[in-house]
C-alpha cells in the first residue's frame, strides 16, 4: 500500500502544475488556519456586523497604498484618543479639563469626515459640559459645537454616568451647529456667504481644513497644511466628577490595508475572514456533494433492482423541486446559517453526479474483469469499491475538484438573494455588496477587483490540483518512462 | 471417486423482454449432461448461440440454473448461496476470452494476482509475494519482478492473456473454465498459451472445461469433445473420434469448415452449412438443426428430438441417422 | 504488366519513445486476378503496409518513402485530392478490420452500398439502386435487403455489404484486413466461398490480410510473410506451402494445429521486438533456430532460390 502511495505521489509531483496548485493550497490554507488561530470563531458577530467597531471608519476609501499611485498625498485616518487632559483649570463652580489633539497636516487632500466621541461622563449634580475648539494654522479658531450630557433625572441615584455604550459620538460632517459655525467664520475671515446647508452639502471638512478661492462660481478650495489644534473643554460641576475617555478622528481618504467598503468596514478583515469560510464552502460542499453522487450513481448502476429504483425516483424529485422556493422556506424556517447554505447545495447537487455515473457504472458492469472478479468470490461490496468504483473515480475526482469553486460562487448567488448567511464575511457577499451599491459605477475598484481576484485563484488552485491528478488517477495518461 | 465436476440435465433459461408485458424465453442451456473429472479436459465446440458460454457459467455457478443439478466434488451446490460458495469459488475458476477487458485496467498485475489472495485470506504478505512470482513464473512472465509492476496497458494481447492464467491459477484450484482463452490471440500464438495450460493441468491435476468455437484447438487441448448446438449436446466423444469420424452432420460441417493449410484450398469451394447459426429464442421443433441439415429426413427429424445416445463405443450422439 | 508493384515501401510512426519503424523496405507485386495472401503476426506491419498504400494515414507518420505503381503509374505521386477522386475506391479499395462494426446504424444498408456510386459517379438514385441491387444477387444476398438497417442483419450478412460496399465501384484491387475474424466457423466458410466466386465471377485481384495461415491459405495464389515490418518470405501457395524456406515462415506453419493432421504443434518461443529499436541485422534472428553470426550484424538481402520465390535470409546465399 505504502508503495502505491509514494508511487502516485511521485506521478503528481512531476508536472509544474501540481507544484503550483499546492504551493497555492499550501498558502490559502495557511492563511486559513492564521484566521481561525487569531480571531475568535464568532468574528462574524463581533468584527462585521458590529458597527460600533467600523463607525469611525471612513465609508468607501481605497486602500493606504493606493497614495503612491496616485502621485497625491492622501489623508491618512486618524484615530485621537485621550483619556488624560492637558490642561486643568479651577474656578469657582467649575473645573474645565482640556485635551488637546494636534494634527500636522501635510496632505495634498480633505479629509472624509471627522467625528468626535465622548464616553463615560460620571458626575453628581450637574451635568457636564463639552466644548469643542478647532484652532487653524492660520490661527483662525471656531467653536464648532457645544455638547451637554443629559441631565439627573429623579430617579437616579448619583453618581450618574453616561455615555458607557454607546459612547456619544457627533459625526460632525453632518452636524447643523457645526456648519453654523463654520458659516459664522467664513463670513468674518474671509468675506464669503455661505449658508448652512451648503456646507453641510460640501462637506464641512473643506473649508475647515482649506483656503477658499475666487468667488462664487469659480469658488474652489486649497488645502491649507500646518499643524492644527483642536481642544476639547470638558467643564465639570463637582469635583468628584470624571470623564472617561475622549475620541476625535481624522476621516481618512485612504484606509487599511485594503480600503473600505460603503459601511467603512475594513475590507482588508473582511476579505481575510473570507479565506477560511471560502476554503470551508468550497471542500465541505463539493466532498458532501460528491460522496453521496458518487456513492448513489454507483449503488444505483451496480446493485440495479430496488436501490436502482429508489435513487432514480429521489434524483428525479429533486430535479423537479425547484431549488428556490425550498431555498427560501427552508431559510425562512431554520434561519440563515452556513449549514443551510450546505445542506441545500448539497442536496441539490448530488443527483446530477449521481446519474452520469450510474450510466458509467452500467457500461463498466458488463466487463469481463467484472465477471473475473465475481468468479473470484469477490462480494458486491468489494466489486464495487475495488472495481467499479476506480473506473468512475478519474471523472470523480475531477468533479470534486471543480465543483469547489462552484460550490463558492453558489454562495455567493445565494447571498445576492439574501438567503446567504449575513453573519459571516464572504467573498462571495463582499463582491456582491460592492455591485449592489454601484461599486462598478463608481469606480471602487478595491472593492470589486480582490474578492473576485480571490475567487478566480481559489478555482484556479483547485483546477491545477485536478491536472496534476489526472495522470494519478488514470494510469494510462502517466508518462512512459 | 466422483467426478470433478457433474452437470445433470442443466437448463438455463433467460426471460427476454418482448413489447410491455410478454417475455419470450431464450433456451440458452437446454437439458445438458456433462461431466468432468480431475486433471481431464473436456472440450465444448460450438458457435454464438449454441450456450456453450453460459454452460461454463452455470458449472461456475455464476449463474444459477433454472433447472438441472450442479455438482462439485459430489456436493449438489445448485442452490447454495453465493455467500455460502467461497469455498467453491477456491477450487473453481475461470479464464475469459478478452484479454483486453478481463483485467481491470487500473490494477498492476501485482494487484490482480494479489486479489484472490487477499478475498480469501490466504498467507501473509510475504507468503502472497512468493505465490505471486510463482504464479508468473507458471505462466513464463519472467523476469517477475518486471512484469509485476506492469499494467495491463503495456502488455500484449498474449501476456494478458497469461496474466487471466496466472490470475485464475493462484488459488490452486482444482476445476477451471476455459472460455475461449485464445480466439482473441494471433494464430501462431495460440499453442503457447494452450500448451501452457497443458503443463500446469499436467503439473496440478486440474480439470478443464475449454470452451471454443476453433474445432481445431479443441483437439490440442482435449481428451473428449462435446459438441453443442442450440443448447444442447449433439455429439459427444473422443477429441481423436469426433475429428477423424464425425458422425453428426453438424460436427461434419464445423471440420468441413475449417482449413488446414494447404494450397489446393483456394482451387475448390469448402462445403458449408447454408444459413445462419439460429436464435436460442426461436428453437427449431425437432432435432434443432433440421432447418439446415444436408440428411434432413421428412416426417422424422423436425417431429421429436433426438436422444443423445452412446452408439459406438464412448461415442454419444443425438441424430435419427443413427437410430 | 503487374496490377500493383510495390517497391521499398517504408513507413515509420513518431512514438513517445522515438521511431517505430512499422514498414521498412517492402517489395511485392500482384498480378491481375490474383490474390496475394500478407501474413503474419498483430503489429509486424501488415496493416500499416496497406495504409501506405491506400494512404489512409495518422498524423503521427514519421516518414513515408518507396513507390507503389498501379498499372504502371506511382499513385503515391499523385496530389491527396486527385488520389481521393481517382484512385481510392474507384481502382483501390479496402475492407478494414472489423468494418461491420461500423456500418452507420441509422441508414439502410442500401443506401449505404449506394453512396460510393453517388459519390464518384454521375449516376440517378435510381440507377445507383439497380446496381446496387445486382450486387446483392452476386454476393449472396436476397434483393429485398437492400432496404434493411444494419441491426436487422447477422454478422455474416453485414460482412457481405461491406464487401459490396467494396466492390461496388468495379475496382481493380480489393483489400481485405481480417475480413473473417469476428465470425462464426460456418459463417467464416460462407464468406471465404463468396471471395472466392467472387475471385472467378468478376475477375478481381485481392490483397488478403490475416494472421491465420491457414485462412489465407483458403484463398490466396501468392503469399507474402511480413516479420517485424519487413517481408521475408514472398511465393506462390505450393511453394510457402510445402516448401517453406525461411524460418520465421517454417515456425508459422509449424505453430498453426492442424485438423487433418497428426502433428503435434509447437510454437515460437519470445515475442516479436521493439518497432523503435528493432534487433540489429536480421530482426528475426533473436527467434530464429537456424541464426549464426552474419546474421546478427547484416540485414539479409533478399535471394531467390526458385523462380518465384523470395527470401530474406542468409540460409540462401551471400
Amino acid at each position: 500500500m505504502s508503495v502505491r502511495f509514494r508511487e502516485a505521489w511521485s506521478e503528481f509531483w512531476v508536472s509544474g502544475v501540481s507544484k503550483l496548485g499546492v504551493a497555492f493550497l499550501i498558502a490559502l490554507s495557511a492563511i486559513s488556519i492564521y484566521v481561525l488561530a487569531s480571531y475568535p470563531l464568532d468574528f462574524g458577530l463581533r468584527f462585521w456586523n458590529n458597527p460600533p467597531v467600523w463607525s469611525d471608519n471612513p465609508r468607501a476609501v481605497p486602500p493606504v497604498w493606493t497614495s503612491s499611485f496616485v502621485g497625491e498625498s492622501l489623508v491618512e485616518h486618524k484615530t485621537f484618543l485621550a483619556t488624560e487632559p492637558a490642561n486643568v483649570t479651577e474656578s469657582v463652580e467649575s473645573r474645565t479639563l482640556t485635551y488637546e489633539f494636534s494634527i500636522d497636516y501635510g496632505y495634498d487632500d480633505f479629509p472624509s469626515f471627522t467625528s468626535f466621541s465622548v464616553s463615560n461622563a460620571t458626575f453628581y449634580s450637574r451635568a457636564p459640559q463639552f466644548t469643542l475648539v478647532f484652532e487653524r494654522p492660520d490661527n483662525a479658531t471656531l467653536n464648532l459645537l457645544r455638547e451637554v450630557a443629559p441631565a439627573k433625572r429623579s430617579e437616579e441615584e448619583p453618581p450618574v454616568t453616561r455615555w458607557t455604550a454607546p459612547p456619544r459620538r457627533v459625526y460632525l460632517t453632518g452636524d447643523d451647529r457645526v456648519a453654523s459655525a463654520i458659516s459664522s467664520f467664513l463670513a468674518r475671515n474671509f468675506k464669503l456667504k455661505l449658508s448652512r446647508d451648503q456646507i453641510i452639502n460640501m462637506h464641512p471638512e473643506v473649508p475647515l481644513f482649506g483656503l477658499p478661492e475666487g468667488e462664487n462660481k469659480t469658488l474652489s478650495w486649497k488645502v491649507l497644511k500646518g499643524v492644527y489644534r483642536i481642544r476639547v473643554e470638558a467643564q465639570l460641576f463637582d469635583p468628584r466628577d470624571t470623564v472617561g475617555e475622549i475620541k476625535y478622528v481624522l476621516g481618512g481618504s485612504v484606509f487599511g490595508a485594503m480600503g473600505t467598503d460603503s459601511l467603512g468596514r475594513d475590507l482588508a478583515v473582511g476579505l481575510l475572514f473570507g479565506f477560511p469560510v471560502a476554503l470551508f464552502i468550497g471542500f465541505v460542499t463539493s466532498t458532501l456533494t460528491t460522496v453521496i453522487g458518487a456513492a448513489g450513481g454507483v449503488a444505483s448502476g451496480y446493485l440495479g433492482g430496488k436501490v436502482d429504483l429508489l435513487i432514480q425516483r429521489a434524483a428525479d424529485l429533486v430535479y423537479n423541486v425547484p431549488l428556490l422556493p425550498i431555498l427560501i422556506f427552508f431559510t425562512f424556517a431554520v434561519g440563515h446559517g452556513l449549514w443551510v447554505i450546505v445542506v441545500v447545495l448539497v442536496a441539490f447537487g448530488w443527483p446530477g453526479l449521481a446519474i452520469i455515473v450510474r450510466s458509467m457504472v452500467l457500461q463498466v458492469r458488463e466487463s469481463q474483469f467484472i465477471e473475473a472478479a465475481r468468479s473470484l468470490g469477490a462480494s458486491r461490496r468489494w466489486i464495487m469499491f475495488r472495481h467499479v468504483f476506480p473506473q468512475v473515480a478519474p471523472f470523480v475526482f475531477s468533479q470534486l475538484i471543480f465543483y469547489t469553486p462552484s460550490a463558492i460562487l453558489s454562495e455567493a448567488a445565494l447571498s445576492f438573494l439574501g438567503l446567504g448567511d449575513p453573519s459571516i464575511p464572504t467573498w462571495g457577499q463582499i463582491l456582491q455588496l460592492g455591485f449592489q451599491n454601484g461599486g462598478v459605477y463608481v469606480g471602487w475598484w478595491w472593492w470589486i477587483v480582490p474578492p473576485g481576484l480571490l475567487i478566480v485563484v481559489t478555482a484556479v488552485t483547485f483546477v491545477f490540483l485536478a491536472l496534476g491528478m489526472e495522470p494519478v488517477v488514470n494510469p494510462r495518461l502517466r508518462r512512459m518512462r | 471417486m466422483s467426478a470433478l465436476i457433474e452437470l445433470k440435465d442443466t437448463k438455463m433459461v433467460f426471460k427476454v423482454r418482448k413489447g410491455w408485458f410478454s417475455t419470450l424465453d431464450l433456451r440458452a442451456v437446454d437439458g445438458v449432461s456433462l461431466s468432468i473429472g480431475r486433471g481431464n479436459t473436456t472440450g465444448i465446440v460450438g458457435e454464438s448461440g449454441s450456450g456453450k458460454t453460459t454452460l461454463g457459467r452455470v458449472s461456475l455457478r455464476l449463474l444459477e440454473p433454472t433447472a438441472g443439478k450442479v455438482l462439485f466434488d459430489g456436493k449438489d451446490i445448485t442452490e447454495v448461496k453465493e455467500s455460502n460458495l467461497k469455498w467453491f469459488r477456491r477450487k473453481a475458476q475461470g479464464i475469459f476470452q478478452d484479454p483486453y477487458s478481463s483485467l481491470n485496467p487500473y490494477m498492476t498485475v501485482e494487484r490482480i494476482l494479489e486479489e484472490p489472495l487477499v478475498l480469501h485470506e490466504i498467507g501473509s504478505d510475504r507468503e502472497r509475494e512468493e505465490l505471486i512470482s510463482k504464479a508468473l513464473t507458471d505462466v513464463k512472465l519472467t523476469p517477475t519482478e518486471e512484469f509485476a509492476g506492469k499494467y495491463p496497458h503495456m502488455l500484449s494481447g498474449g501476456q494478458r492473456q497469461r496474466v487471466g492464467v496466472a490470475r485464475s491459477l493462484i488459488l490452486n484450484p482444482e476445476y477451471i473454465v476455459a472460455d475461449e482463452p485464445v480466439s482473441m490471440i494471433d494464430a501462431s500464438s495460440r499453442v503457447e498459451v494452450l500448451s501452457l495450460l497443458r503443463g500446469l493441468q499436467e503439473k496440478y491435476r486440474i480439470g478443464f472445461m475449454y470452451i471454443t468455437h476453433d474445432i481445431a484447438t479443441s483437439k490440442y487441448f482435449s481428451e473428449r469433445i462435446a459438441v453443442m448446438y442450440l443448447g444442447r449436446i449433439v455429439e459427444f466423444a473422443e477429441a481423436r473420434t469426433v475429428i477423424a469420424e464425425p458422425l453428426h452432420p453438424y460436427t461434419q460441417a464445423l471440420i468441413a469448415a475449417v482449413p488446414d493449410p494447404d494450397p489446393s484450398n483456394r482451387l475448390h469451394d469448402r462445403s458449408v452449412v447454408p444459413g445462419e447459426p439460429p436464435n436460442p429464442i426461436n428453437v427449431p421443433s425437432g432435432c434443432r438443426f433440421h432447418p439446415r441439415c444436408p440428411r434432413f429426413m421428412k416426417n422424422k427429424c423436425e417431429i421429436k428430438e433426438p436422444v443423445l445416445r452412446e452408439v459406438k463405443r464412448v461415442h454419444q450422439v443425438a441424430c435419427y441417422l443413427y437410430d | 504488366m503487374a496490377l500493383l508493384q510495390v517497391e521499398d515501401l517504408k513507413l515509420h510512426y513518431k512514438t513517445l519513445r522515438g521511431n517505430a519503424r512499422a514498414v521498412e523496405d517492402v517489395n511485392f507485386s500482384i498480378e491481375k486476378g490474383e490474390t496475394l495472401g500478407l501474413v503474419g503476426e498483430s503489429g509486424c506491419g501488415k496493416t500499416s503496409t496497406v495504409i501506405a498504400i491506400t494512404r489512409v494515414l495518422p498524423k503521427n507518420i514519421e516518414a513515408l518513402k518507396g513507390q507503389v505503381l498501379l498499372m504502371g503509374e506511382d499513385i503515391t505521386k499523385l496530389p491527396d485530392e486527385v488520389f481521393r477522386k481517382e484512385v481510392r475506391w474507384k481502382k483501390i479499395s479496402m475492407v478494414f478490420q472489423g468494418a461491420m462494426n461500423s456500418l452507420n446504424p441509422v441508414i439502410r444498408v442500401g443506401d449505404q452500398v449506394a453512396e460510393p456510386i453517388l459519390l464518384h459517379e454521375e449516376s440517378t438514385k435510381n440507377e445507383a439502386r439497380e446496381r446496387v441491387m445486382d450486387l446483392l444477387e452476386i454476393i449472396g444476398l436476397p434483393k429485398e435487403f437492400y432496404s434493411r438497417y444494419p441491426h436487422e442483419l447477422s454478422g455474416g450478412m453485414k460482412q457481405r455489404i461491406v464487401i459490396a460496399m467494396a466492390l461496388i465501384l468495379s475496382p481493380s484491387l480489393v483489400i481485405l484486413d481480417e475480413p473473417t475474424s469476428a465470425l462464426d466457423v460456418s459463417i467464416q466458410a460462407q464468406i471465404m466461398n463468396l471471395l472466392k466466386s467472387l475471385k472467378r465471377k468478376l475477375g478481381i485481384s485481392m490483397i488478403f490480410i490475416t494472421h491465420d495461415i491457414a485462412l489465407a491459405s483458403d484463398l490466396s495464389d501468392r503469399f507474402a510473410v511480413m516479420y517485424a515490418g519487413n517481408i521475408v518470405e514472398v511465393g506462390n501457395a505450393a511453394q510457402v506451402l510445402t516448401n517453406a524456406l525461411h524460418p520465421y515462415t517454417q515456425l508459422l506453419l509449424a505453430s498453426t494445429p492442424r485438423l487433418r493432421e497428426d502433428v503435434t504443434p509447437s510454437y515460437i518461443p519470445g515475442a516479436p521486438p521493439d518497432l523503435v529499436a528493432p534487433p540489429t541485422g536480421c530482426r528475426f534472428h533473436p527467434r530464429c533456430p537456424k541464426s549464426f553470426d552474419r546474421c546478427s550484424s547484416e540485414v539479409p538481402a533478399d535471394f531467390e532460390p526458385e523462380p518465384g520465390h523470395r527470401v530474406k535470409c542468409w540460409l540462401y546465399g551471400g
